[in-house]
Parts: structure tokens; sequence; C-alpha cells
């Protein structure tokens, strides 16, 4: 099991590499609540409302972060959120797989900040908010790897870990006691490495149960740094290319500090400081929203400006996930758009020292 | 890894170096590779590299008039060329070239790590089989001592370590079919989409037929082969070049694997996709565009040493074996500081690595490789020649990187024999290489038409995005003349020697402009095109040819300075790109290539360096 995330050779590249590994899952035949092809459906649509739901809180932070500061905080946390991305993509090539159908531009798709996390033990609230150290702390607890005997739950689980480990265990039941498998999905629907790319991952084209459980593990393994490391991947020859895990990634900010490759997950981080200026933010509101302002304000519609973006932004991914591969493309410019938008709102003073902010919420308009 | 002696030292950091540093020491050897530029620019953490390059990037921004270098710093104990410095009236020496004229030189080139790769365009054609029989074939320059094919293997290497966008199939002119490639060749990446912009020209301009002294030519509009991330091509199966111990050969390695793409140095998850920021020259804000230091991380770190701040002033010379000894360079200490050590550098066998222009100026200083009297001369260029209009519609340039397109048509023919091949890019960037626009139609509007406000927006609206710009990169042949050129009087800081240049246009290329302009006309009329080009005698490098005047642009393409070729007295490499007159030394780069063709010669520059590492490993092997 180990082996995931042993360094590879040097001059081995790392994606490659990680995808030749499987974890072994034992031989659990637990469900829990995913009694049906249907419901492991609705658990796999679930977990692309999961993986969307850390993405307005994680963009928040990034940013908040002043221009030209922060240039260590800054980088992980854009890498974090480019995994995040990944995964809900990788979810979505799941649920296609087996023949469902993501939607991701519902009204109901984008949550009301602060959250609970989709289906969660409703342990703790995701707000909307600045880069700071409550929010990153919020962000361990997001990332927070499973512990050791951590059973699978699919639903009011503590980890996404865990909720993972339930959706694998449901595939391969389902895919066990269903005559021709359950993968029967339109392999057209599948976004493959050429539609999406960046961070550390692959997008795996899912058609068959090991695709689905590669495509998982890549999930986890980049959210947790499972087998009790902090490793994300490998590292190729200068070193410098280390991955680790998005929990490990949110500590280093937290505790200005950078870890080494041999660190283990229960230490503090043991190499050398990082330099983190925590007043270097815009101050941006705590979880905004429209109805803050009045309709003919200007703030308000830089507000619903950002939002009908945002929405254009969830239309193209909704369409791309939904037989339309290419339309992924079209969602760059509009990520750029996104973010000077959210920039022009934290620009913004609305009183006391306090700035506007990117709100998320959904609209039916696109602008 | 700090040695007395390393197995190479490689002058340069430039993609010529890179390539050097990494083949070698995969192979195993050990290398010293000296760069003159800031050590800040060879940072491999990726958040030094960010912040430095995030440097460059608001140096750019902040600047308001942007030039190839503007980005980098220009150090005075490594000074780079100014493209900006220019002046119509020779001689001068106010910038870091002395221009003795008759014409000033109008490239330039990076001094720093990464060398010009980072505010290079990126396209990559290949050369065309004729380029390389000038001479037998029109009449002109001289034949390079290899012909196409034996650098084809070599040209597939380069393009896997560039990471070449394109499409091979539709790389069909003069002289250039599928069977330039080879039946199944892919590049490593599909090809950057052409812009809006191009489709609206290519609508009115392919299969034009335009007449030139009597004769009809073929308007075709093909896609531009580009060093530039895209998404990987599915058929691409090369992984990468090995040394084959066992065959004494560099040998392309395969793969089931996808291309990989390589995003930028500090961030993998940056830069994998060109994003069509559009200012791939002076610097691509993603590093979706390749540069050189990307070749240089794959390099083995424990064979490798670098230093950086080191100028090489001089090459040491055993009298007895003729043998190069030793790289005498300064080391300063900080960017403009005048304090800087002495100090040689010594290994095995030397490479000469950082461009035509310091090549040739640090052999001269040397009195080194010079029993041709070549090293120096045959200073080329492509001619630019531009011709600029407004389009009847809106084609909304700016969007994409700066070129997507080309017009292979007067790349070859009988012609040549007449006046020199060109391509022709389709630029997207406006007017702004001519006219500074959009900068100066803002300008002009306020200035000159009293222009403000809504009426103001609505002019700017109504012309930027209609800018049209055609651009002839016209083949200079060699000539003794043009040439590289020492002199005591002239040094900087280091009490290095600055380049003296002599330069100028001759009736061969003065002809292609008037050709190229007459192409132009047709092209302009076909598409609807308001001609609003125009030179003048006011300008630097304007020329006249049958009455009518001229402008041309250098295109940054350095090229000659110490040719290759079959015959000691006519050349100063062979063709392993080892000097003739001393075994352990090699020179790369541009200023091996006997001519010019018509292609942007880094590519081909690349595809000779990974020659050169070969021949070198076999020299150190025997």
């Amino acid at each position: 099991m180990n082996s995931l995330f042993q360094p590879a050779m040097p001059g081995k590249k790392n994606r490659k590499r990680r995808h030749q590994m499987l974890f072994d899952d034992g031989d659990h035949t637990v469900c829990g609540s995913i009694t049906s092809l249907d419901s492991l459906r609705s658990h796999l649509q679930t977990a692309i409302e999961i993986e969307h739901a850390t993405i307005p809180p994680y963009l928040c932070a990034l940013y908040s972060i002043k221009e030209g500061t922060n240039p260590f905080a800054y980088a992980n946390i854009q890498s974090v959120v480019m995994e995040e991305m990944l995964h809900m993509l990788l979810a979505a090539n799941i649920l296609n797989a087996i023949g469902g159908q993501p939607a991701i531009n519902q009204p109901d798709f984008i949550p009301e900040y602060p959250t609970y996390l989709p289906h969660s033990d409703d342990a703790f609230l995701v707000p909307l908010g600045k880069f700071s150290k409550d929010s990153i702390n919020v962000f361990l607890d997001i990332e927070q790897p499973a512990a050791k005997c951590a059973p699978p739950q699919a639903d009011n689980w503590h980890t996404i870990g865990q909720f993972y480990d339930a959706i694998k265990h449901a595939l391969r039941h389902f895919d066990h006691i269903t005559p021709g498998g359950i993968f029967t999905g339109n392999p057209d629907h599948q976004l493959t490495e050429n539609d999406y790319y960046g961070g550390g991952g692959k997008l795996v084209k899912v058609v068959q149960l090991s695709d689905a459980l590669l495509g998982i593990n890549e999930i986890i393994g980049q959210g947790e740094g499972r087998n009790g490391t902090i490793l994300d991947t490998d590292h190729s020859l200068f070193g410098e290319e280390i991955d680790y895990a998005h929990y490990f990634k949110f500590n280093e900010i937290l505790l200005e500090k950078e870890y080494r490759p041999t660190d283990k997950p229960q230490d503090s981080p043991s190499g050398p400081s990082v330099k983190v200026e925590w007043d270097e933010v815009w101050n941006m509101q705590l979880n905004p929203k429209m109805a803050d302002y009045p309709e003919d304000s200007q703030l308000y519609q830089k507000t619903l400006g950002f939002n009908q973006t945002y929405m254009a932004l969830l239309d193209s991914i909704h369409n791309a996930c939904n037989g339309n591969p290419r339309e992924l493309d079209q969602s760059i410019p509009l990520m750029y758009d996104l973010k000077y938008k959210a920039l022009e709102l934290m620009r913004t003073p609305i009183g006391d020292g306090v700035m506007a902010g990117p709100s998320f919420e959904y609209v039916e308009s696109r602008g | 890894m700090k040695k007395k002696k390393y197995d190479v030292v490689v002058v340069g950091s430039g993609i010529a170096g890179a390539v050097l540093a990494k083949v070698l020491t995969q192979a195993g050897k050990d290398v010293l590779l000296m760069e003159a530029g800031l050590q800040a620019g060879m940072a491999f953490k990726p958040e030094e590299d960010y912040a430095n390059y995030q440097s460059y990037l608001n140096q750019f921004y902040e600047s308001t008039i942007k030039a190839t270098n503007t980005p980098y710093p220009d150090i005075t104990d490594a000074p780079s060329i100014g493209v900006l410095e220019i002046e119509a009236k020779t001689p001068y020496d106010t910038g870091y070239l002395v221009q003795l004229g008759p014409l000033p030189f109008a490239s330039d080139c990076l001094r720093g790590p990464g060398g010009t790769t980072l505010h290079w365009l990126g396209n990559v054609p290949r050369m065309l089989p004729n380029d390389f029989q000038m001479k037998s074939r029109y009449g002109h320059g001289v034949d390079w001592p290899i012909c196409y094919e034996d650098l084809v293997p070599y040209y597939e290497m380069a393009e896997n370590e560039i990471g070449v966008a394109g499409d091979v199939a539709s790389q069909q002119g003069p002289d250039m079919s599928r069977d330039n490639y080879g039946a199944d060749y892919v590049f490593p990446m599909e090809e950057i989409p052409q812009s809006y912009q191009d489709q609206v020209w290519m609508k009115n301009s392919n299969g034009l037929e335009v007449n030139l002294y009597g004769q009809t030519y073929t308007i075709n509009c093909i896609s531009m082969p580009q060093g530039r991330n895209s998404n990987p091509n599915n058929d691409y199966r090369i992984d990468g070049t090995k040394w084959d111990k066992h065959d004494q050969k560099l040998k392309l390695t395969y793969t089931d694997e996808n291309y990989e793409v390589i995003g930028s140095n500090w961030a993998a998850y940056t830069g994998e996709r060109c994003e069509g920021n559009a200012s791939c020259v002076p610097i691509c804000p993603i590093q979706a565009k390749y540069n050189a230091l990307k070749t240089l991380k794959k390099a083995k770190r424990k064979h490798l040493e670098i230093i950086t701040q080191s100028v090489a002033s001089t090459l040491m010379i055993n009298e007895e074996s003729g043998k190069i000894s030793g790289v005498v360079y300064k080391k300063y200490k900080e960017a403009a500081s005048k304090e800087y050590t002495t100090s040689v550098a010594r290994g095995k066998i030397y490479v000469l690595a950082c461009s035509a222009i310091e090549n040739a100026k640090i052999l001269l200083a040397s009195n080194a490789a010079n029993s041709s009297d070549q090293v120096g001369r045959n200073l080329m260029d492509h001619q630019v020649f531009l011709t600029w209009g407004l389009l009847p519609e809106k084609v909304y340039p700016y969007r994409g990187p700066g070129c997507t397109t080309y017009i292979p048509t007067f790349r070859d023919g009988e012609f040549r024999k007449d006046f020199a091949a060109w391509i022709s890019p389709i630029d997207n960037w406006g007017w702004s290489w001519p006219t500074f626009a959009p900068g100066s139609d803002v300008t002009n509007a306020v200035i000159t038409n009293g222009l403000f406000g809504k009426a103001l927006r609505d002019h700017i609206n109504d012309v930027v995005p209609r800018q049209a710009l055609l651009h002839f990169e016209c083949e200079q042949p060699p000539c003794p003349n043009n040439r590289v050129t020492i002199d005591p009087k002239y040094k900087d800081q280091l009490d290095n020697f600055r380049p003296v240049i002599q330069y100028n246009s001759s009736d061969y290329m003065r002809k292609s402009f008037e050709a190229a302009k007459k192409v132009s006309d047709q092209i302009f009329a076909a598409n609807g095109i308001e001609d609003f080009s125009a030179y003048s005698p006011t300008e630097a490098d304007y020329v006249t040819w049958q009455g009518r005047g001229y402008t041309f642009r250098g295109a940054g393409h350095i090229v000659g300075t110490h040719r290759m070729g079959s015959d000691p007295a006519t050349s100063v490499v062979d063709t392993n790109q080892r000097t003739w007159d001393h075994k352990n030394l090699y020179l790369a780069g541009c200023g091996n290539m006997p001519t010019l063709g018509t292609s942007n010669p880094t590519l081909t520059m690349t595809a000779l360096t990974f020659q050169a590492a070969e021949a070198i490993l076999q020299q150190l092997n025997r």
C-alpha cells in the first residue's frame, strides 16, 4: 500500500507513475446507506457538490491575498483549487460512467454560505471569507485525513475520505452484482486529460471499475495524503516539485513552516520558515450576499455581475460534463473574468474598513 | 558539485546551453554551465522563481514602451542589445552595439538565464530541403555541408524538447509536404487554434492568385507550428532523447503515454495550455510558451554546476597542442557593480553557446578558431518588411498568441535566384510593431484629432479591432562584410569588448521588399484592406529600390558569424560544430548556420545542438 506515495525514480514523471498504482482496498462489502444504483448515482452527484462546495471558500481566500504578497500561501492555495476542480470533474466522470447525468448549474447546486459540507456530520461550518488563520483552520477541517480505523460512511461522514470509501465499496458491490456491470455510460461523455489539466493530477477517463477506483484514490490522496505520509506525489530531479496533500499544504501556511518530504503527518513541519503576511489581505466581508445591498446600487450590480459570470462558468462545466467536453475550453476566459470581478469587489470599501466580496449565489440570468 | 576540471564547460544558458547541459549530464558527464546574467534568473526553487518572474512581469507592465528586452534586467556588467536604441544615422555607439553601418543592425538577444527564449515568439517551422542548397540551386550564399535529411532525427529531438504544437498535415507549400516529416510523424501537441482574425484573412486569401513579375503564385494560409502548450496529440509516442552508450548515438525513446505538457517553472499547474494572453513577446505571463529554463530543470543536478554573473571573456589556448585550456571569465558581485574577480574555468571540452554575436566576440578577443578569417562575418537576420492597414470588419487582434497562421507561398521557388525568399506570418498584434499601437492611436486621437470621452472610446473601438498587419521575413544571404568585429576603443565596464557591427541590405534584399509590397497590395485588395503602410527616410533601416523607399526591421534572428562548412578555409566549424582549429572547442547556436532559410532559426539551431551534444559525447568517450 505504501507504494502509492513512494518517490518515483528520478526522471520518471509523477502523474504517470501514480496511476500505475492502486490501493488495496481489502474485502469490504459494506455500502452503508448506498442501497441501489440510483442511490450510488445520487451519492456521486453529492461528491460533485462536495468538491464544488470547497472551491468558493478557497477562491475567496486566494483572491483576498494582495497582489505580489504571500507567494507561498498563494501558490499552495491555488494548487489546491486546481485539484478541487479536478476532483469535481473526476467525480463527474465516474457518475457519467455509470449512466448518471451530472447536474452542475441547478439552483441548489451552490450551497448557501456559511454551509456544512453536503451530507457531512455537520461538524463545522464553511464560510466565505478572506485569507486568515480562521479560514485556514476551516480548510484544515475540510481536508482532515481520516483516522486509520474510520469506517466508510456514505452519509453523516466526518472526513471526505470516509465518504469516498463508501462510494468505492458501493461501486465494487454494484458492479459485481449487476449482470454486465454498471459501467455502461456513454464514453463520449468522459472528460480526459486533454480537456482539463493542472495540478499534480490527471483526469482519468472512466470506463471500468478500476478507472473509477483510480480516480477516487487520486481524490483522497491529493486531499488527505493517505497512507500515513504527507506526500501527494513523487518529486522530481531538483527536489522542489514535491507535492503535499491539501491538508499539509494548508498546515504549512498556518504554521508558517515548510514540510520536508520525510516528515510524518503527526509531526510539525521541520523545513525552512515561510513568510506569511496575514495583514497583506483585502479585508473582505464575511459571507457577502447580494441582499446586503439595495438593488439599484452599484455594489448590487457588481455582485450580480460576478454571480452571472459564475453561473456562466457552471454552465460551461455542466455542458462539458454532459456530452460536450470541448466546452471546457470556454471556461478558461470565464475563470479569468471571475477573478477580475472578484478582485474588483474586494477593492471596494463598504465601511468600517471592510471590503465587499464575491457572494457565489445562484442567479437565473447570465448577464 | 564543485570541481577543478569538468568534462565540459558550456558558456551560456540559452536554449543551446540548456540542451547541452541536459543531454550531457543525463549521459553522466560533469558540466559547468556559465551564465553572464543575474543569479536571480536562475532560481530553481519555485517561490524564488515565481518572485523573480513576477518582477519581470511587473517591469513589463509598468513600462510605457514595451520592447523585446523590456521585462528583463539590463545589466551594465553584461549588457544586452536594446532595440529602442537604434538610430537612423550611422555610425554611432550610443548603445551596447557600436554601429558602423552603413545600416544599423536591428535585432537583439537577451543575456540572462534562459537566454532569448524568454522573449522569443516561439514560431518553429522547420527549414526546407532547398534551404540547405542555396548556392547550387539558386546561386546565392553557400550550400550547407549537411542536407535536410541528415537533420530530420535531430529536428524530432528538438520538437520534443521544445514541445511543439502544430499540425503536420497542414504543412503544405513549396518544397514542403508530408514527405518532409515522414508518413506517421505528428507534433507532440495539437495545433494552437487559428485565431478569429486568421479565419477572416483566410476567407479571402486562401487560394488567391497573385501576380509577381509575370509569374502567378497561389497564396495559402496554414497553421504555424509553435513552442507553446496545447492539448497533447494522442498519436505522439516519442518520450525523449537518450544517449545510447552502446551505439554511441543519441536516440529517441518511445512511450505508450501521451506527451507530458510542461507548465511553468514555478508551478506545474500554471501554463499547461496557452491562454492567449498575447504578450508572448516579450513575456508569457504563465510560461505556456517554452523557455530554455524548462530544459535546464531536467538536467541531472548532481552532474551540473551552474555559475551566474560570470561573463566569459576570452579562451586560453595551449600553443603547442592548439587545444583550449580554459575560459577566462569575470564574475561580478551584483548588478551594476564594477567590482569583479577574474577566474579560469577548465574542462576537457569547451562550448561557446552565448549567441552569434557574443560567440564571435569571444573568439575574436581570443584570436581563436579564426584561421579562415570567417569569425564574425556573414552576420544575417531576416530583414522584416511590414505592411499594415485597416480591415473592413473587426477582427479583434490580441486574441491568442502572436501568430497562429502563416503564408508559405514565397518560402521557395525559382525567384530565389533573383530576390530573397520570405515567410509571411499573419500577425495578431494590430499595428503595435510599426506604429506602437494601440497607445499611439490614443495619443493621436487626443492630440491630433482632439477627441475625448465617448467619441474617443468609439474611435478606438472602431479602429484598433480592425488593425491588420502582414509581415514578410526576408532571407538575408551571407555576406562577408556584414560582420561583428572588436576594437579596443570600445569596451564595457568589465573591460570586455563591445560588439562593433557593420551591416547592410543588398539589392537582393531590396528587390524582395519591392516584391513583397506587390504581393501585399494584392492580398490587401482581396481582403478589402485599406493600406496605411508608410516608410520614411527618417526611420532606421530605410532603404530605396527603383526609386521607392522601404523600411525593414530586425527579426531577432541573429545568425551566421561562425559558420559550419566542409572546408576549413571558408568555415569556422565542421559538421559536428567543432572548430576546425581547436579539437576541444565546439560552438553552438545560430552562429553555425551557413544560411538562414525562411524559418525562425531556433528550431534548426536546437536540432544542430542535439547533434553537437552527440558529437561531444562521442569525443569524450573516445
